[in-house]
């Protein structure tokens, strides 16, 4: 992982320097001379807009999914930004694309029948529609208005190789439903085990080759652990355990220690003996170094050839794989894909490696407040509750440490109070590790809750899109006035609920014009002829709508 | 004072039996409600709110005998001198009877169970004979959660509204027809569409079909379980709006059942609060929205999210899962996750008290009962992280 991220960002900044095509709106020469908003030209909205802070700009996607009946145009033009550090939250009903567009980012979209037909979706300036246009060839069948299309299935596999440079690592993805999403045959602490080794694999690597299990070091902390295991107070044998890692040069060694300590009688010499057993992993035989040395240079070179996939989707320099002087071996390397399926490899080399995942498992999921965590890894998906397996699915997006989160819905299946808590693990996320989420939900209350800004979905454009205090004090566009006016308000109750009359227009044949004018109540005779432009109408705060006359915006 | 009574629930309990071992012997129960007791009155909904697994959906499920009860009973339409007789009989009985009870009851008199009994034979659902159970169905109706799962995709609207009308023998054909065109009308869809199949309507249309058949035996009570959970906020408002009219049009009675509290707070005039199977908090829904008790309704109000970027809570957050059905813990159901904890709450259940006028909370934190409670008294008694977190929170 450290390679990819260094020259991504070497990557990153050569892209900011010649800008392909973002730059900052130029906002001084669109809008109307006559009254100049103060807010167009203050420095804040100019820092809003610049690359530095953009972690996800998506422009102009459209995403359509070729069915019996037609097609369907789920997604129409959408055009949004993530801002490093924040949250966006993405809102709208049920089949507004809401999720389409989570998975049309991390190009996941079910093909066929689903396409990604064009648009632009710029991740720290690298370009993951990489070679979209050549994936597929479209041809009219007569004037029936239907297609024939026709997908090259080599050029898809070379840009899914490509994206496994991205998923997972750089974007990862909370699925909505954590039952589904997790795998039932493997144990917990074995497909988050799989997660690490893919990710962080070559670090771990490095980190029990260079651990000391026999130091004196190793020896006082474990005497430390045993006095404090004594006392029986959770803090300091939590103490203890983690300086008896850091002794021994491997910080899982802290947690099996703490876990050890809880597990086991308060005999010392019954804890010396376990403590003793848990070095044992570690005291690493020549057969075992080779095949870490073997697991690592293959990790390697995955890790080399996603920085050659990163790169090409930034500069679109044509056989970087050649530069790179891996040749074959890179080709040899997907078809060994292999190694990474812990639970088949059952030779006794492997045993430390998995044992150390194990246990690094059990670290993640205690930083996602599991109360039992080495009983969970152990588990399998069935035994857990769905707030449970909602927090193992973020444990399992956050091993890898992502720049972007996507979150689809993560807490529709929950209770209101697993929810607060799910939503409290977010938010401490964003302002411990500083990463960026793209929030899916339909619930407003939620966004309310958690996030930096808002873009509201309706029938697959975005209609309104703003800082989240901006959009729910003065919601503009007619759709997302209606929307807020709906909830019933715990805060508020004798208000009476008005709702938005009619419902979702059926996206294979969606309404001319404006998609909300069937809807809406002040429809006018334009709203039925074209789609209208997204305007500026307060800083950072857009809406699509002949209602309002602000500035266009160009993203 | 009140609007009659239409169903008075009384020690409600439903226990599930594990089966195990080798010859599928009982090893244990899960008590999903364990005794549950409430009214409900005409023209009034009453709000049933927990979290999921606290047995919400098997109390609804129980008082239309879809599910039998283990114990208890459920009173159809006691005249009012039969419901104050049964209230002070109910009384002499010990508060719980499960194993949660620490303390030792006085013995009931033989009197008092001989006369309950009578009662219950008179009034209760549960000693219905099928036949008078069948004609009884037509008061008591239900509209599921799931509009999808829950309407027949073979059938017409127009049967779907008339099967039961057909069954209880209602009209002649003409009558019928003129009732699923009044029906399709009440519930705001348009006439013409009695000859489309369910796959042709949005899911918000489709809970409308659910509620109209509910309506069309003309019933005194419907339990709504959640239905609104599986529509979107829009269509929502417009169910509840319809749902709203048709009460006061037709002096319904609702047993709202869902997890959703700010759509209940907009709904019921009483709500009941329900966690693992026991009511811990019943109060008029003002009162109970602004001034909660029990712990558990402050922990679950504080946990909804509100759609206000400018307002900041105090949260409580409630630390782990609901505990298992099937092993329930000690005394009060609530303390292994309750913020006030105290030694008492793992060994006595707490009984079910009138705090306030109109206001019954389980819970150990207000022993004074109803003589001693005075309003600014119990709020002193709140913990203090929890007495000065407000509801309507504090704007920033």
């Amino acid at each position: 992982m450290p390679l990819t991220r260094a020259s991504g960002g070497e990557v990153i900044s050569t892209a900011v320097a010649t800008p392909p095509t973002s730059t900052s709106p130029p906002l001084a020469d669109s809008r109307p001379p006559a009254d100049t908003p103060e807010w167009t030209a203050s420095a804040g909205s100019a820092e809003i807009f610049s690359p530095e802070t953009m972690i996800l700009k998506v422009k102009d996607l459209r995403t359509y999914f070729y069915t019996y009946d037609g097609v369907v145009k789920a997604l129409d033009g959408v055009t949004f930004k993530v801002h490093r550090g924040k949250t966006t939250g993405l809102v709208g009903e049920t089949g507004c694309g809401k999720s389409v567009t989570a998975f049309s980012v991390t190009r996941l979209i079910a093909d066929p029948p689903g396409r990604i037909m064009s648009g632009e979706v710029l991740f720290e300036g690298a370009d993951l529609l990489w070679g979209l246009k050549e994936e597929a060839k479209f041809t009219p069948i007569g004037d029936t208005g239907r297609v024939k299309v026709k997908r090259k299935f080599r050029r898809i596999k070379a840009a899914n190789e490509r994206m496994s440079a991205v998923r997972g690592r750089a974007i990862s993805t909370i699925f909505q439903e954590p039952t589904q999403a997790m795998n039932p045959v493997f144990s917990i602490g074995d497909q988050l085990s799989e997660v690490l080794l893919l990710h962080r694999g070559m670090a771990i690597i490095d980190e029990m080759m260079k651990a000391t299990p026999d130091s004196p070091a190793v020896g006082r902390a474990g005497a430390q652990l045993i006095d404090a295991a004594r006392t029986g107070v959770r803090e300091e044998i939590r103490a203890a355990a983690i300086r008896f890692g850091e002794a021994a040069h491997a910080p899982s060694v802290g947690t099996q220690a703490f876990y050890i300590v809880r597990a086991t009688t308060s005999r010392p010499d019954e804890l010396r003996r376990e403590l003793g057993r848990s070095l044992d992993r570690l005291r690493l035989g020549a057969g075992a170094r080779r095949y870490l040395r073997y697991q690592r240079r293959l990790l390697e070179i995955q890790e080399k050839l996603n920085e050659v996939y990163f790169s090409e989707m930034t500069e679109r320099a044509p056989h970087t794989t050649a530069r790179l002087g891996l040749g074959r071996r890179a080709g040899q390397l997907r078809l060994s894909h292999f190694y990474y399926r812990i639970p088949l490899v059952r030779s006794r080399l492997d045993r430390a490696l998995k044992r150390e995942l194990f246990w690094r498992v059990v670290h993640l999921l205690e930083g996602v407040s599991i109360a039992n965590p080495v009983q969970i890894a152990r588990g399998y998906p069935h035994e857990l509750s769905g707030g449970m397996l909602q927090r193992v699915m973020i444990a399992m997006s956050l091993s890898s440490e992502p720049d972007l989160l996507i979150a689809d819905e993560p807490t529709t299946a929950l209770d209101v109070t697993i929810q607060a808590q799910i939503l409290e693990l977010m938010r401490d996320l964003k302002t411990r590790v500083g990463t960026a989420i793209l929030l899916i939900t339909h619930d407003l209350a939620v966004i309310a809750e958690v996030a930096d800004d808002v873009c509201v979905m309706y029938a697959g454009v975005i209609v309104e899109k703003g800082p989240v205090r901006e959009v729910f004090r003065r919601p503009l566009h007619p759709y997302a006035q209606g929307l807020l006016a709906s909830i019933p308000r715990l805060d508020q109750p004798s208000k009476e609920l008005t709702s938005i009359p009619g419902s979702v227009p059926n996206l294979i044949s969606p309404p001319t014009g404006c998609r909300f004018h069937p809807r809406c109540p002040y429809a006018m005779e334009v709203c039925k002829t074209a789609p209208p432009p997204m305007t500026i109408e307060g800083p950072g705060h857009t809406v699509a709508c002949y209602l309002y006359q602000g500035p266009v915006e160009n993203a | 004072m009140d609007a009659p009574v239409v169903l008075s629930v009384r020690n409600l309990r439903k226990y599930f039996p594990i089966r195990g071992g080798f010859f599928g012997t009982r090893v244990g129960d899960v008590r999903a409600v364990d005794g549950v007791s409430f009214d409900i009155r005409e023209g009034e909904t009453v709000g049933l709110v927990g979290e999921s697994g606290c047995g919400k959906t098997t109390v609804g499920r129980m008082l239309l005998r879809l599910i039998e009860p283990t114990s208890g009973h459920a009173y159809y339409r006691p005249p009012e001198d039969v419901e104050d007789r049964l209230d002070e009989l109910y009384r002499q009985l010990p508060a719980t009877t499960g194993a949660n009870n620490g303390g030792s009851s006085p013995p009931v008199r033989p009197q008092v169970v001989t006369e309950l009994d009578q009662l219950a034979a008179k009034y209760s659902l549960y000693r219905k004979s099928p036949r008078a159970m069948r004609k009884l169905r037509g008061k008591l109706q239900i509209v599921f959660q799931d509009p999808f799962s829950s309407l027949s995709p073979r059938m017409l609207v127009k049967d779907i509204l008339s099967e039961p009308l057909e069954v209880h023998h209602a009209g002649t054909r003409a009558q019928r027809a003129a009732r699923v065109t009044q029906l399709l009308r009440d519930v705001g869809l348009n006439p013409e569409h009695e000859w489309r199949f369910p796959h042709e309507f949005s899911g918000g249309q489709r809970q409308r079909i659910g509620i109209a058949r509910a309506l069309a035996l003309r019933p005194e009570f419907i339990v709504l379980d959640e239905p609104t959970s599986a529509l979107d906020v829009s269509v929502q408002a417009q169910v509840l709006n319809i749902l709203k009219k048709l009460q006061v049009d037709q002096r319904l009675a609702y047993l709202f059942i869902s997890h959703h509290l700010s759509v209940v707070r907009a709904m019921a005039h009483r709500v009941v609060v329900m966690y693992l199977g026991v009511v811990v908090e019943m109060a008029d829904t003002d009162p109970l929205f602004t001034q909660p008790l029990h712990p558990y309704t402050q922990a679950l109000l504080s946990a909804i999210p509100i759609p206000d970027p400018e307002l900041k809570r105090e949260r409580v957050v409630l630390q782990g899962d609901v505990p298992s059905p099937a092993a329930p813990p000690s005394g009060c159901r609530f303390h292994t996750r309750c913020p006030a904890v105290m030694p008492i709450c793992s060994q006595v259940d707490p009984p079910m008290l009138e705090v306030r006028p109109r206001h019954w909370v389980a819970c150990h934190l207000y022993p004074q009962g109803i003589e001693a409670a005075a309003p600014s008294e119990s709020t002193a008694s709140m913990p203090a992280p929890l007495a000065d977190t407000p509801l309507s929170g504090t704007a920033t």
